[in-house]
């Protein structure tokens, strides 16, 4: 707060500096007779002074008489001609003081307090005049400050209105009142190496302050931006606690290099990097996730080029700044959160599987088509167990899950140190049985100035977790939702006497229970991120500050599969995989701010950054053990798996910025930076990023007589690079170790290297306006952008007579554009107050150009990338129907066993074959036309209530997961909505195929556009229901703050989508988004819990 | 605040002085590998060891096993997939699966490998060693393109590392380029110690294979014979030689150690759950397979098995707790190739009949060449069960579609689509374009 302070204090200073001319400005009115408010409210417009009155001296609402033109201060002596009151000048603020109160030059102690209408505010800054004079309020809002009677007391605090009092001859219990400022422009902001007011950006930054009322229970602070910000669209790898999301900021930036954002936490950018070590293929683990969310105050998304090329070659995909909270001024505050829930996975109905006669009747019309098809005599399935009732294993593994949270902080400060002190713990269960993450989170941040001229500080964060992992992978084989479905509607997972019913003999497929009971698969985690600063205010306005970041995290990874495991070998297996990763940034910026002729004001900004990742890696795997009770690899009877792994890149960068204003009205950014990235050959390794911005605010202008509409209009440029997914040595050709043969040590190529690898890089084009209304109760910002990226780094596919499948180079360009809305509104009337934030964006990719521009370039099985479509697009065979008649079925289809009820397929090439080389088209996309968020908050008395939805209009989902809808192709059971919709003769349907043995011309054979759902969505994300009780209760038991709430994550989601998520993502890579293997949808959760402080 | 000053203007000065000096870190290279640029003599060996690994791993288990799974004699094991052994052919053998083009990959990634150490090694000064190192080297590249005639017939021939597109050379030159190939390792190789190593002797028995392919008949005979009069090999018991016991029938076999191996026929085909030690069942003998094999037969242990209701193939033992051994060629099929390139009028029948008298079966006397030559198959079909044989025997031998009811383009692989695309000059394998011509078209 300290630092809030002074800053303010700045800020006051450049605006309140003695302007002796103003007094001399004309000033005109429209017309002759009007309230004293109206005539104020002209003589601010056009004059672009402020005036602050006392309600209880002055009544604004009386009518005067006014003259045409006059200067400003016979206006003023006019307007307040019989109210007993005059103008007095100070800079930029006119102040409307007791006629009779003569400044008697004599210095009193006055003193009171400072409160709003929840109770006392701490914190507060007391100054007088200009504020040379100036103190801050204590805990319980108290203040005493000596001054002259006459002279004007000014209260000032972030998020609220100034108030002012004219000081006289009452000295003690003074009392101020606070009102809320609800025009936002006055919010700061936190830019890249920097803050600034909101009014004062030029560029497109979107932010997001977590509050009790609307922040969800999440672990990370990925998923609280969700739905929040225009332009920033989440993605979640699937429901799973820890999973992986994908953040994309402004549509997609890059093929392979990446499409995180970059993290900056408190200044310090950090890698994004997995929490888990790579051993296992059933679940990744989100670094983010090892963040307490409850200690983010607030989180800035630097959209466009201009405002993130600061970060220069990591900046492409935006940035995400998240500044931690700090502590106040004042006596210790303690803030208790804590909170119960119980989550469930939804909508399972989904998965009902045939029953076992539905079954049987499937199968065996399947059987009996095969048989009729082809002369053969396969036999007919009969039920082993009839009147079994059917085994849901489903419901065998799942559960209700339990997660507790508890936050405490502490924090507090003097004249000259704050801090803030945070502790929390969590315990999350997963849906699944054995599905659990424990966390641990510290953190400190202090922060004192030792001398006038030098202060430092530290925050340090350190956390540790314990993640009991499930597998719900696609590529593993014990997936549990497939598993569990994908058997037959008798088969139970344990017999009688207790043992395991095993997979490919009992069962059709891995037994889920027997996956779940004799595993043991868990990550422990340990992170340290913080950073460590010095700051030197050399002479006025010019600083330097000197810091040094880092992250360290230590990973164990530890997965252990007994010997009744499915991949147990019969002698328990186990892998101890463990990861180091350290990154470390120092950096060194020049900070200058001056003012000159009191209009113009120049901030400028001159750094150095070095940072240096390095990873290392160790894993072994070792089988036979004794007995299943020991876990350690010392015991081990062999090692299959030996490896350990190291590598490394740095990063030198050099920056740049430079911020214009002339009175408010004209704003203007430059940005330079020039990164050197290890990852590139020498002749290529340095990359320049340069931005430039600039903005209007028109409603400073003189002319400007709309004096409760604010309005701004922006424009910017910039350019930006990106790295992010190229392997640290791309450029080199490489013979690499570890191609042994009998023990002996062998070396084989390994890379052909690419020394023209370059830095991919963007160029963004931005058009933005912020404007407000009605004082800030409502607000409306629009920004249109345009982004280039050329160089697109890409894993270029080869073919196989060159040596190597994929080559790392440079390919093509692509464009993202879009136009970005938010709207918020926030009034109130008496006790009741309404506040709703609504955005939505639009966006469009599309590849521009390619090596060879006519190639369509298949990324899998279901997307290609080609010239004019959108990256990420799908590339299928598209189902037309059902052949009805045999009749319809052309000669050749005909002799490959195509009858009447199957897939009728286009054949886009016209050559009487139905293949994946000729006949795939382009039939839809991963990405939504549009998506957004929209948050409503009510508050009655002591009453809130606030209900958030997202919604994303237009991507579509592939389902590969095709286990219920073979029919016949495999004996496993089909889901009960397929098997009962299915083609039985000419007519039925021209959806869903008929049921035939052996082939898989209608399920497995093509990728094809019957399994392409439309994954479009309405989520009701969170409910939430809140009551704090009256102060005038609580205050007794010296508690400021008491607040129950009910919330429910998930209620409810509108969709087409057939099966459990149209969220969830198997990979998160922008070209092969888009597609589902039964991965667990998001749980819906119930908490309940409190937000206490005293 | 003076001292102040000082300090300030030190920590800038430090800051601009240290800033180019953290330049050099930006120079970053890998722990695990080096420079292939400039790699030195030292080097050759390791390459040489290098490449045993490379030839060994690239096939993958496809590779290996593609000529069993596609014979007719394999269905899919499991409940996913139908048990028609021409059906599993029709989907596998397309131009986009994933089964033929990971064994294209697999094998023209490795001749990379093998055509950059053949360029560097001919660089270096001439020696006994660098002979013996380029005859191995030989050995490799006719081993990858047996395996590539066999599958594909025309097919790009590369001689050196290229990364420009190549054209299809007839498939006669692919069969002539593979026997000139065995013809020089035979020459310069190094003589037998191990059947792990290669040997002029593997070379030779690779190069019998490949005339018998050619319809060099005599020739692929003679060669047999040589190596069945050697005195370094001998039948053996296939319980020694498919549980890795020593013997004297295998002239090459990959070593496979499970931690220089990613090829493991057992786990990822073969074995099923049911067995103590594990596997995924991909494919499973048909029961006609599963019968072929009498009691009285001494291979029939080791070629098939049941475990539990899961009929599969034996001849690797580990399961997941391990590899095994990946036998390349081995004296039985001397004794084969020696029969039927004798043919029932040169008493090619003699060595039939010993092979199966040592395997414990009784004589055959087929009355004309076509019975013999049928007798041999069945022959090969029991003794290589599982070894990567059957298909291209039925193909060679013109009986695939007499074995199932396949078209005619089923006698060779189409190459795989990724490649027709990346790679201009590459053409389609006429069979393979037949579809084009259909009358539907008009």
């Amino acid at each position: 707060m300290k630092r809030f302070s002074a800053f303010i204090c700045m800020l006051l200073g450049i605006v309140l500096s003695v302007n002796v001319f103003a007094q001399n400005q004309a000033v005109t009115f429209p017309q002759e007779k009007m309230r004293i408010s109206e005539a104020f409210g002209i003589v601010e417009r056009q004059t672009g002074l402020s005036i602050a009155y006392n309600e209880d001296l002055l009544d604004v609402g009386r009518l005067v008489t006014l003259p045409p033109r006059k200067n400003l201060s016979e206006a003023m002596k006019t307007i307040l001609e019989g109210t007993g009151t005059r103008a007095t000048y100070q800079g930029k603020l006119i102040l409307i003081v007791k006629d009779n109160e003569v400044k008697d030059n004599q210095l009193r102690t006055y003193s009171g307090t400072v409160r709003d209408d929840a109770g006392a505010v701490a914190g507060a800054v007391v100054m007088i005049g200009s504020g040379q004079v100036n103190t801050v309020t204590g805990p319980y809002g108290e203040f005493s400050i000596r001054a002259r009677s006459g002279e004007v007391l000014r209260v000032t605090m972030l998020g609220y209105k100034d108030a002012y009092l004219s000081l006289g001859s009452r000295t003690e219990n003074l009392e101020i009142t606070l009102a809320l400022d609800k025009n936002l422009l006055n919010e700061s902001l936190v830019v890249g190496y920097g803050s600034m007011q909101k009014k004062d950006i030029t560029s497109a930054i979107g932010s997001y302050k977590p509050s009790e009322l609307s922040s969800r229970q999440v672990l990370g602070a990925d998923e609280l931006l969700q739905g929040r910000i225009p332009g920033v669209n989440i993605t979640s790898a699937s429901g799973i606690p820890g999973s992986k999301n994908r953040v994309s900021i402004r549509g997609i930036g890059s093929l392979t290099a990446g499409n995180e954002p970059l993290y900056v936490i408190d200044g310090v950018p950090i890698s994004n990097t997995s929490a888990d070590a790579g051993g296992w293929s059933a679940q990744s683990m989100n670094g983010l996730s090892e963040m307490n969310p409850s200690d983010i105050e607030s989180i800035q998304v630097l959209k466009d080029a201009a405002s993130a090329a600061i970060y220069g070659s990591r900046a492409t995909n935006g940035v995400i700044i998240i500044t931690t909270k700090k502590g106040a001024k004042g006596a210790p505050k303690v803030a208790v959160d804590a909170s119960m829930s119980l989550s469930q996975l939804t909508r399972t109905d989904r998965l009902d599987m045939a029953d076992a006669d539905l079954y049987l009747e499937v199968m065996n019309e399947a059987i009996d088509n095969y048989n009729m098809q082809t002369g053969s005599t396969v036999e007919r399935l009969d039920n082993p167990y009839p009147g079994k009732p059917q085994v849901k294993m489903l419901d065998m593994i799942l559960r209700t899950a339990f997660t507790w949270n508890a936050n405490v902080s502490v924090s507090g400060g003097t004249d000259k140190a704050n801090y803030y002190l945070a502790a929390n713990a969590r315990h999350n269960e997963g849906v699944f049985i054995g599905n659990e993450l424990d966390k641990y989170n510290f953190k400190t941040n202090v922060n004192t100035d030792i001398k006038k001229w030098l202060s430092v500080g530290a925050t340090v964060n350190l956390s540790y977790s314990r993640n009991n992992r499930v597998p719900t992978g696609y590529d593993i084989g014990s997936s549990l939702i497939p598993r569990a479905l994908e058997q037959r509607p008798w088969d139970s997972p344990v017999n009688a006497d207790g043992s395991y019913n095993k997979g490919g003999s009992e069962l059709l497929n891995h037994n889920p229970l027997q996956i779940l009971n004799e595993e043991n698969v868990y990550i422990k985690n340990f992170r340290m991120y913080g950073s460590a600063y010095a700051r030197f205010n050399i002479c006025r306005g010019l600083s330097f500050k000197t810091s040094f970041g880092g992250d360290f995290m230590s990973t164990e990874e530890h997965i252990h599969y007994t010997s009744q495991h499915n991949y147990g070998k019969s002698v328990g297996v186990l892998t101890d995989a463990r990861k180091s990763y350290t990154s470390m940034v120092v950096e060194n910026v020049l900070s200058y701010n001056r003012t000159f002729a009191d209009s113009f004001t120049l901030d400028a900004v001159l750094g150095h950054s070095f940072q240096m990742d390095n990873v290392s890696t160790a894993k072994q795997t070792g089988q036979g053990f004794p007995s299943d009770s020991f876990d350690v690899n010392s015991v081990a009877a062999e090692y299959v798996d030996v490896s350990t792994g190291m590598s490394a890149w740095a990063l030198q960068s050099y920056f740049l910025r430079a911020t214009l204003n002339w009175k408010n009205r004209y704003l203007m950014t430059l940005t330079m930076r020039a990164d050197g990235s290890s990852k590139f050959a020498k002749d290529n390794r340095y990359g320049y990023f340069p931005s430039v911005s600039a903005g209007w605010n028109i409603s400073e202008e003189p002319f400007w007589n709309a004096g409760s509409i604010n309005a701004k209009i922006r424009a910017s440029y910039g350019s930006t690079g990106n790295q992010g997914g190229i392997g640290s040595y791309a450029w080199q050709a490489l013979a690499a170790g570890g191609y042994n043969y009998m023990g002996d040590n062998g070396l084989g190529l390994s890379s052909q290297g690419n020394k023209d690898l370059r830095w991919e890089v963007a160029d963004q084009y931005d058009v933005g306006t912020d404007l407000s209304f009605f004082d800030g109760a409502l607000t409306f910002t629009a920004d249109a952008f345009i982004k280039d990226t050329r160089n697109l780094l890409y894993s270029k596919p080869t073919a196989a007579t060159a040596g190597y499948t994929t080559f790392t180079s440079n390919i093509g360009s692509m464009r993202n554009k879009g136009i970005e809305l938010a709207i918020g509104g926030n009034v109130g009337k008496g006790d009741f107050n309404w506040k709703g934030d609504f955005n939505i964006s639009f966006i469009r990719n599309r590849l521009t150009s390619l090596i060879d521009d006519n190639e369509v370039l298949a990324t899998d099985s279901m997307h290609a990338l080609k010239v004019g479509k959108e990256v990420g697009s799908f590339y299928l065979i598209k189902m037309k129907g059902i052949y009805q008649s045999d009749e319809d079925v052309p000669q050749n289809l005909y002799d490959q066993g195509v009858r009447a009820g199957d897939c009728i397929y286009e054949d886009v090439n016209g050559d009487g074959e139905i293949d994946t080389t000729n006949d795939r088209q382009f039939v839809g996309s991963a990405n939504p036309k549009f998506s957004g968020g929209f948050n409503n908050t009510f508050s009655f008395k002591g009453f809130d209530l606030s209900i958030f939805f997202t919604f994303s209009y237009g991507s579509s989902l592939y389902e590969l997961w095709t286990g219920g809808y073979r029919l016949g192709n495999g004996v496993w059971t089909p889901l009960k909505s397929e098997a009962l919709k299915r083609w039985t003769g000419p007519g039925t349907t021209n959806t869903t195929p008929r049921a035939i043995y052996g082939y898989t011309w209608n399920s497995t054979k093509f990728a094809n556009t019957r399994f392409l759902h439309d994954a479009s969505y309405l989520r009701c994300r969170n409910l939430s229901l809140g009551y704090t009780l009256p102060s005038r209760i609580t205050s007794k038991a010296g508690i400021d703050k008491l607040r129950f709430f009910f919330q429910v994550d998930n209620l409810f989601i509108v969709t087409p989508y057939p099966l459990l998520d149209p969220e969830v993502n198997v990979s998160l890579n922008a070209m092969n988004m888009g597609y589902d293997f039964l991965y667990p949808s998001q749980p819906r959760t119930f908490s309940l819990g409190l937000n206490l402080k005293f | 605040m003076k001292t102040f000053r000082y300090i300030s203007a030190l920590l800038l000065g430090m800051t601009l002085v240290a800033a180019p000096a953290c330049d050099g870190l930006l120079d970053q290279y890998p722990h695990n590998a080096v420079s292939s640029d400039n790699l030195t003599d030292a080097d050759a060996k390791l390459l040489l060891t290098g490449l045993y690994y490379i030839v060994q791993n690239k096939p993958t288990a496809n590779g290996y096993a593609a000529f069993d799974i596609l014979g007719g004699d394999l269905i899919r094991g499991g409940a996913s997939g139908n048990k028609i052994p021409y059906l599993l052919v029709q989907d596998l053998v397309t131009e986009a699966g994933g089964f033929i083009s990971g064994q294209w990959n697999g094998y023209y990634t490795a001749l990379y490998q093998v055509n950059n150490f053949i360029q560097s090694v001919e660089a270096m000064a001439q020696t006994t060693s660098t002979s013996e190192m380029l005859g191995t080297a030989h050995f490799f590249r006719g081993l990858l393109y047996y395996n590539i005639a066999s599958r594909w017939g025309a097919a790009p021939l590369i001689t050196r590392p290229e990364s420009k597109d190549v054209g299809c050379s007839p498939e006669a030159d692919v069969w002539e380029f593979t026997a000139s190939e065995f013809e020089q390792a035979a020459r310069t190789a190094p003589d037998f110690t191990s059947k792990n190593y290669v040997s002029k002797e593997a070379a030779k028995a690779l190069l019998a294979r490949t005339y018998l392919a050619m319809g060099r008949k005599a020739e692929a005979a003679a060669l047999a014979e040589d190596l069945i009069a050697s005195p370094n090999f001998a039948l053996a018991g296939f319980d020694k030689i498919f549980r890795g016991q020593p013997n004297m029938e295998e002239i090459f076999t990959f070593a496979n150690l499970m931690e220089e191996s990613s090829v493991n026929l057992s786990a990822s085909l073969y074995y099923s759950r049911e067995s103590p030690v594990g596997g995924s069942y991909t494919y499973a003998p048909t029961r006609e397979a599963m019968d072929m094999f009498v009691p009285d037969d001494l291979r029939t242990a080791y070629s098939v098995d049941s475990q539990g209701t899961n009929d599969v193939v034996n001849k690797y033992g580990s399961g997941e707790a391990g590899t095994d051994p990946l036998c390349i060629t081995r004296l039985a099929e001397m004794y084969l190739i020696s029969a039927e390139g004798n043919g029932l009028e040169k008493g090619g029948l003699q060595r039939l009949n010993e092979l199966r008298a040592f395997r414990g079966l009784p004589s055959v006397s087929p009355a004309n060449e076509r019975d013999f030559e049928t007798a041999v198959l069945n022959e090969r079909r029991l003794e290589l069960f599982g070894e990567g044989f059957r298909w291209f025997d039925l193909v060679r031998t013109g009986r695939l579609g007499e074995t199932m009811p396949l078209e005619e383009k089923y006698t060779r692989f189409p190459i795989p689509a990724r490649d027709l695309g990346l790679n201009q000059l590459l053409e389609q394998n006429p069979l393979w374009k037949a579809s084009a011509e259909t009358p539907e078209n008009e």
